[in-house]
Order: structure tokens, then sequence, then C-alpha cells
């Protein structure tokens, strides 16, 4: 089953063309990468697919909803996770939780023992009562993971998904995304980080000047090669490439 | 090219940059000239009364200092505050923990950069807006606009620098603190006792121009900036804070079904000032009520209706609470949340009638029992209060949405603004101000207005709505 699909989406910020006709399709329990130097379009890809953000042109469907004409429908649906978001400044993480369960309609003990749960495995349970404002980056991004699978989505939206947190938490959150896509679930990445794509994802979206270039399977690339080279192969100009290659 | 010839530079380009951003783009070029416009607009208005230049030129130097707190205080006080105000910002005074530069050099260059950017672009069209009042009071006035021009900014400096000290005390603890507090003390218990505190800044040299108040002129302000620039510690951070879960609480008790007003409320609450600052606001603006109208009466004679006038003027206060209810989130920021943009609206407004009309009634309470009134124009004050409230309301989110800041320095939107919080108060203030007695009948043609203006703001809001949620997504 298809979980996204687009075809053909275009948009633009004034003279800026951000996507030029980005067709994609993810299925269902699919860990996607979307792949791309800065600039590529990736956050507006993801903006569009979780309706932030209406397309100048094209077509599309997340879980069998529009998030242009129905944004709130396809919200609901999804769990969304931007890259340079920060839970309330002035709400603690406990109060964060009993937010989001009120606007995603979870009841009080399902979300007591998710957020138990959560606090566990991204070791935050002493920084519960502790006003937001007041958390560091990598703390903040840990409640704002936490909050985005709150309600057990099928589909999650993640940009840059491990950036600020530290190793251990970093391996802890790749193995429970492996774990939540082996349950059927699928989640969508944006990504420049091509370690990242290539150690959690199963497929990858290159993406550059707005379009998608190229698709690779990370598990599949052939022998002695990386998706570092189909991404410099795909992306880079042939000077940069050189350059890289003779670098100490 | 010297390393403060450069900073200089670097920050009066960025300050330039910051507000062309924030507020209209090229539009805001055009803002000294609409300053200049009003504040012409208003002299010309004061000719027409017995007001004198020299009572304007004090008037102005006290908004010069007003504005120098109010520009110290975001200029100085971090980058944590500068983002709450102004989003995601990074900007060269706060560069010192990444370059080689000292923060004594950048804090002085960027005092003298507030000097020279709002000398040019504020206090230099609200002299030039003298004028016309100075030429019909005596031509002779005239040559005394440099002085006054020069003598406003050195007072917008001092207010900086006041400001400067007393964050750059408060970064050194409980002692810094004390010293603060003892030094304002000092100056409250000068002033009640009669010592002339005006006489010890910039305004001495404009109102007694000397070799003796030039030097008075000055010397407080570097006094003070020394005082900043020793005491300021930025490595300073507030301790970290923990608050027992009150969000669900009281969400539960208020019957509230998104959140979202229950999460206004506590920014509003746990945010610095707390919901002090709210009533804060209403003070000021119940002053400048108190004096406005107690001018207007020694100016024309007329006794005002103090139910009428305090009513309408106190309905300003919405403006205020609007301001402080929308500082601490952007309506993007709720789109991750399966909530439409109405409910973040939804629950401005909510947040707004619970705290805007009780503030505003409450010193309107205050100005009844004060300065007594007639109960029939207190009934229709407190309706023209709350209706003029609610226009304001509608009116600013039709042309600002959840940002009413931004609009404050967009020429455009604050003209727009002003001509059309101007259609509805002018009317409402004259007969307030100068009709007396007021008429039965005009009791009621008041009350009736303000209860259209109630209904033209809430319609107003409504249609609002849709037309951001659009902007937003596009």
């Amino acid at each position: 089953m298809t979980a996204i699909r687009t075809q053909s989406v275009q948009k633009s910020y004034g003279d800026l063309e951000a996507l030029s006709g980005l067709s994609l399709s993810v299925d269902e329990g699919e860990l996607f990468g979307l792949l791309g130097p800065n600039g590529a379009g990736k956050s507006t890809t993801i903006e569009i697919l979780t309706g932030q953000l209406r397309p100048d042109a094209g077509d599309v469907s997340v879980l069998g909803t529009d998030p242009t004409t129905n944004p709130a429908e396809t919200r609901r649906r999804v769990g969304i996770l931007p890259e340079r978001e920060s839970p309330p400044s002035f709400l603690t993480p406990r109060e964060y939780f009993e937010f989001v369960s009120t606007v995603r309609d979870i009841d009080d003990e399902t979300r007591e023992r998710r957020v138990e749960e959560w606090a566990d495995r991204l070791s935050f349970a002493e920084q519960l009562d502790t006003l937001a404002t007041d958390l560091s980056r990598g703390q903040q991004q840990k409640v704002m993971i936490a909050g985005a699978f709150l309600h057990e989505p099928d589909l999650v939206f993640i940009d840059e998904p491990l950036a600020n947190l530290d190793p251990i938490v970093q391996e802890r959150t790749k193995r429970f995304f492996e774990s939540y896509a082996a349950d059927g679930n699928t989640l969508f990445f944006s990504t420049h980080h091509v370690e990242v794509a290539e150690d959690i994802c199963t497929r990858v979206g290159i993406v550059s000047g707005g379009e998608l270039i190229a698709e690779r399977d990370p598990r599949a690339l052939d022998e002695g090669s990386s998706l570092l080279d189909a991404f410099l192969e795909n992306v880079d100009a042939p000077e940069s490439r050189e350059a890289l290659a003779t670098e100490p | 090219m010297s390393l403060h010839w450069t900073l200089f530079r670097g920050m009066l380009a960025e300050e330039w940059r910051l507000h062309t951003e924030l507020f209209g783009g090229r539009r805001f070029a055009v803002f000294p000239l609409l300053v200049t416009a009003l504040a012409a607009g208003t002299a010309w208005f004061l000719s027409l009364t017995e007001v004198t230049v020299a009572t304007v030129a004090a008037g102005l130097h006290g908004l010069a200092f007003a504005f120098g707190l109010h520009t110290g205080s975001i200029g100085f006080v971090g980058r944590d505050a500068m983002e709450n105000l102004l989003g995601d910002i990074t900007m060269l005074v706060f560069s010192g923990r990444t370059l080689p530069v000292s923060r004594r050099t950048l804090l002085s260059v960027f005092l003298v950069k507030d000097i020279v950017y709002y000398g040019v672009l504020f206090l230099l069209p609200l002299t030039v807006a003298v004028a016309p009042l100075a030429y019909a009071r005596d031509p002779a006035l005239l040559a005394r606009l440099p002085l006054l021009w020069a003598t406003t900014t050195a007072t917008f400096l001092f207010g900086a620098a006041v400001t400067f000290a007393f964050v750059g005390l408060s970064t050194r603890g409980l002692p810094g603190r004390m010293v603060g507090l003892l030094a304002a003390a000092a100056v409250g218990l000068a002033w009640a006792a009669g010592v002339d505190v005006g006489g010890a800044t910039p305004y001495a040299l404009y109102a007694d121009p000397s070799l003796a108040t030039a030097a008075i002129a000055v010397a407080p302000s570097v006094a003070f900036a020394i005082v900043g620039l020793y005491a300021y510690d930025p490595s300073v951070r507030s301790g970290v804070r923990t608050i027992d879960a009150a969000f669900g609480r009281w969400r539960r008790r208020l019957g509230d079904d998104t959140g979202l007003w229950m999460k206004s409320l506590l920014d509003l609450h746990r945010s610095s000032g707390g919901i002090w600052k709210v009533l804060f606001s209403g003070g000021v603006l119940f002053a400048v009520s108190a004096a406005l109208i107690f001018l207007t009466e020694s100016v024309t004679g007329v006794e005002p209706s103090i139910g009428l006038s305090f009513g309408a003027i106190l309905g300003l206060t919405a403006f205020t609470t609007y301001n402080w209810l929308t500082q601490f989130d952007d309506p993007d920021d709720y789109l991750i949340y399966p909530v439409g943009v109405a409910d973040a609206f939804a629950a401005k407004f909510r947040a707004f009638l619970v705290l805007a009309v009780p503030n505003g009634l409450a010193y309107f309470a205050l100005a009844v029992v004060w300065f007594g009134a007639d109960p029939a124009h207190v009934a229709v004050g407190a309706v023209l209060l709350v209706g003029i409230e609610l226009y304001l309301f509608g009116l600013t989110v039709a042309l600002a949405g959840l940002q009413p800041n931004e609009f404050l320095f967009d020429s455009v939107l604050f003209a727009a603004f002003g001509a059309a919080v101007a259609a509805a108060l002018v009317p409402v203030l004259i007969v307030s101000l100068v009709v007396t007695p007021v008429s039965t009948t005009l009791l009621g043609a008041l009350a009736a207005a303000a209860v259209l203006l109630g209904a033209v703001g809430v319609a107003v809001y409504r249609r609002a709505v849709p037309r951001w949620e659009r902007r937003l997504l596009a």
C-alpha cells in the first residue's frame, strides 16, 4: 500500500523555485530518506506533505488524505517533527505532552504510560517538570521526538532526526525507528547527513534543484560503493568530487 | 579601516536591515516621514491651544527618555529576550563569544550606533515636526530646534544608559540589584524632597544653555554607561525552573477544548514580569489618560466627563494586552498539530477577553472612585471601554494577525491603524472631553456607538481569520 504519493509538485518563493516537479512514492513500512544538499527543497517537501504549505501545482496524497485541501485531517493522522522546532518555552515537557494529548485526543491513562516509556527510552524523566525554555537543545529535541510519536501514528515526518542528540540517544532512537517501521508504520526522513540516511533508511531519494534525481536502497549498494558516492555522483560538481578525493 | 568604524558600519547596516526585514521592507523608509506627519499634526492641533513650545519640548524630552529606556532594554537584555520579541536572530553585539572583540568594545559601539540611528530616524523627524508650532508662536524659536534635536538625542542616550546600567547591575546577583534599587530609591526620594531631578539631565541644557549644563547633559549618561559596561556579565544565565504541572488541571477547569487558550495564559503568566506586565501597561495608560484629561481641562476650561473620557481612552489597553498575549508564539508553531489557524485566533480572543476587559475595567473603576463621576456617564463609559477594546482587537487582528509588534513600524499598516482608531475615537473623545453637559440623547448615541464598535470589531476579526490562514499556507 502506498503511504505517500506526490506527482509533479511545484513550489516557488518569489523568484526562488524550491520544488520544480517533484514526484515520489513511499510504501507503508518504509524508512524513506530524502537526502539532499542545503536548499534542495527537503523541508519544503515535508511542509507540503503535512499541509503546512500549499504547493503551486501538482498532486499530493498522504495516507489517503489530501494535505492541500484538508490539512487538519492529514496532521491528525501523521506525526511531525520539524528540524528547528522546540517545545513551547513556558510549558514543562509533562505539560507539553498534556497539550499534545489534548489536540490529538489521547486519554490520560494512555498518555501517562507512553510518556513514561519515552522518558525512559530517551532519558529525560528528570526533566519532565522543567520549563522547556530551560532545557538544552538536545533535551528539547528529545521532547519533540516523543511528542511526534505520542499518538502512535501510522506515518511520521522527521526533518533532520538526530541533530543535537548524544551518541547513546542517537543509537536508541535509530533502533526505535527501525522497530517502529518493522511494525508496519512508515517514517519519512529529511536529512543532509549521508551516514544517517545510509544507516537507518530502507530507501533513499536524492533530491537536488527541487527534483528527485535518483533513488537508492542503501542495503543493496554494489560492493565498494557507498551512498556518499551516489550522492556526489548525482548532486555534486566534478571538481568538488575531485577535491574531496584528494583530501588527506 | 579601524575596528570601531567597521563594527559601527556593520551594526548600523544590521539595524536598518532588521527593521526593513521586520517592518514592511522598503516601506520602513517612509516611517520617519510618517512620524513627522503625525507629530506635525499634533503640533498643529496644539497651536490652536495655549500650549507653549517649552511645554512641547519638555514632553519631547520625556518621550526621548522613555524611548531610550525601552531601546536600551531590548538591546541589552540578551539574545533570549530578542528571540522572544523578534524571532531567531543573531546580531553583531552578541558576537563577543565567537570573535576576538571585547564585549566592552561591542557594547560601546552598539550604544553609539543607537544614538546615531534613532537620533536620525526618529528624533530628527520629531524635532522637525515642532517647527510649525515654533514658527506660529515666535519665528525666533526656530533657531533653537537644532539644540532641541541635540538634547532629545542626548536624553535618548541617557535613557538607554540608565537601562543598561540597571541590566548590568542585575547580572551581578543580589548585591548588584541592591545597588540599583538603592540608586533608584535615592533618586525617588530626592524628587519627592523637591530636588530638581530634571536639572541633572540633558533637558537642563535645552532649558538653560551654558557650559555647565552642557556638562550635565553628557556626564550622567557617560557615568551610567560606564557602570553598565563594567557591571554587565553576558555569561549570566537564569536558574533552571521546575514547576508542578498546571496545564491539564486548569484546562479542564476552564473547559478549554484545544488547550491553546490555557497555553496562552500560561505563556503570559510564566514569562518575565508575569501577569503584572499587563497591569503595568494599563497603569501607564491610566496615568496618560489622567494627564491628558486634566491638561484638556486646563487648556479648554471645560470640565470633561470622567466616566466617558476614561472609558474611551482606557479602551486602548486592548492593544497592549493583545501585544503581550502574542509575544510568545507564532501561528506557524501550530501547523504541526491537527488544529486550525482559527483555533489559534479563538484562543487568543478568549485570553484577551479574560485579561483585557477586567484590566481596563479595573482602572476605569479606579478613575471613577478617585475622581468621581456621574452614574449614567459611568455606565456608558464602561460600555464604551468594552466596545472600543473589541473594536481594537478586531482591527489589530485584521491588520497584523498574531504579530502586532511588527506592524507598529510598518508605515502603511500603522497609518491604516491610526486612521481607523482616529475615526472611531476622535468623535467620542470630542464629546467626552469638551461637550458639557452631555444630553441623555447623546449618551444613548454613545452607548449605541460603543455596541456597534464592539460588533464591528468581532465581525472584522472573524472575517480576517480565513485570510490569515490562506496567507500562512501560501
